[in-house]
């Protein structure tokens, strides 16, 4: 892929995002970014009480990369169906490579601002799990 | 001087051309400059202004290392690069309501460039007028341009200078939200980058948008006179700062106090925000 299709694959996924929209059934919902620098994103997740993920979404507004990335993250993360720890252990720079160092230049930030909101959605649950001692139990 | 402008009522109307202007002049490469500035530093990629160059705020203007902008050496080899001249008409359009253009065009005032326009309506007109856009990038004969001096005291304001100011006219161009500091102390948005929120002592608070309607062209003088002036207190005459988080969407606020309201005397806190915000025993309402 040259830099070409690594922008028209970003410029997909903000104007088709995959997995975008407010969920119901969310046991987290974690807002991320910065509504007026570069974008803003809120992440809904339902976890299996068993560290996997039974559901996940996302809402937000912003550029080209902040949208566009958050899309790719969380389609790779539900489309090879990783684990919450596996989620916490999801390298930026290995995102960063997926969509191109190239295209993203010095917005590392906008680029990292999807992922960074689910990893601490994660850390939500997975604190709150800790704290209630089932809170898939507690949340029905 | 175009009518759609002259009838604002503006004090530089000048200082603005409109869409149709640009599209008549977009083949003039010898005499006009075409520049795209945008927040979505995708946007150009994906089309722009037939004959229109990109600059980044970010990569192009800020120095890498230091917080400021750039040297005058790589501001002449940025305009060497771009072809533009020191004669050249530098047209700026952008996402958001110009707010990134308006940006670019302070930065080229510091270092003197005189002759700088903006395209009212910005991208978003551009495109709702469904004008042409491209994906090929112009190249141009790389241009002579001397070495300029930046004059970082007319137009600049440091944070020695706005601990000189307060009492006087300053305008904090965030949204309601940051000027209260309350949206600093929301948990999970930590990256607005201050140690503390609220705002400078006695600054007015006009969001930078108010002075734009829903097509991204400037609101007319009278309306603008009656938001900066009416509400916010500020008065022809008055040395005013404007300051946001980094300098940016002030710029803008800038732009409409200099050259839509002709105030003489406009400076733009660059620091802004985070910088204040991070300073220890600066002084801070809420």
């Amino acid at each position: 892929m040259d830099r070409k299709d690594r922008i028209a694959r970003l410029v997909d996924h903000a104007g088709n995002p995959r997995h975008k929209g407010v969920f119901d059934g969310a046991q987290v919902v974690m807002p991320g970014g910065s509504p007026e620098c570069g974008g803003s994103v809120v992440v809904y997740l339902k976890g299996d009480g068993n560290g996997r993920i039974e559901g996940l979404s996302w809402t937000g507004q912003g550029d080209t990369i902040s949208m566009g990335a958050t899309s790719i993250a969380l389609e790779r993360v539900l489309g090879e169906d990783l684990t919450m720890d596996e989620v916490l252990d999801f390298d930026y720079e290995v995102l960063l490579q997926e969509i191109g160092r190239d295209v993203i230049g010095s917005r590392t930030r906008n680029a990292t601002m999807g992922l960074s909101t689910l990893k601490s959605a994660v850390r939500k649950y997975l604190r709150e799990r800790l704290r209630s001692g089932d809170l898939d139990r507690a949340a029905g | 001087m175009e009518q759609e402008i002259q009838q604002k009522g503006y004090a530089h109307p000048e200082a603005l051309v409109t869409t149709e202007w640009v599209a008549e002049n977009l083949d003039d490469k010898d005499n006009v400059r075409i520049v795209e500035s945008d927040e979505d530093v995708l946007l150009y990629e994906i089309g722009h202004v037939p004959n229109s160059v990109k600059i980044d705020w970010v990569e192009d203007l800020n120095d890498p290392l230091v917080r400021d902008y750039l040297d005058p050496e790589h501001f002449a080899s940025l305009m060497a690069e771009k072809g533009i001249t020191p004669d050249t008409t530098v047209v700026f359009y952008g996402d958001k309501n110009n707010w990134w253009a308006t940006y670019a065009l302070w930065v080229f005032r510091l270092f003197g460039h005189e002759k700088v326009v903006v395209m009212d309506g910005g991208r978003v007109k551009w495109e709702a007028e469904n004008r042409t856009m491209t994906q090929d990038a112009p190249s141009f004969p790389r241009a002579e341009y001397p070495v300029p001096e930046r004059d970082d005291q007319k137009i600049r304001a440091f944070k020695e200078d706005v601990e000189k100011h307060i009492g006087k006219a300053m305008v904090d161009v965030r949204s309601p939200g940051e000027y209260t500091g309350e949206l600093l102390h929301m948990p999970d948005y930590p990256q607005e980058g201050a140690m503390r929120g609220g705002h400078i002592p006695g600054a007015a608070n006009v969001p930078w948008a108010r002075a734009v309607r829903e097509d991204g062209t400037f609101k007319s003088a009278d309306e603008l006179r009656g938001i900066y002036e009416g509400e916010a207190g500020l008065a022809q005459g008055e040395d005013v700062i404007a300051y946001c988080r980094i300098g940016e969407r002030s710029s803008h606020t800038w732009f409409v106090l200099k050259y839509l309201l002709g105030y003489e005397n406009v400076r733009n806190y660059d620091g802004s925000w985070t910088e204040w915000g991070n300073l220890v025993r600066a002084p801070i309402e809420r």
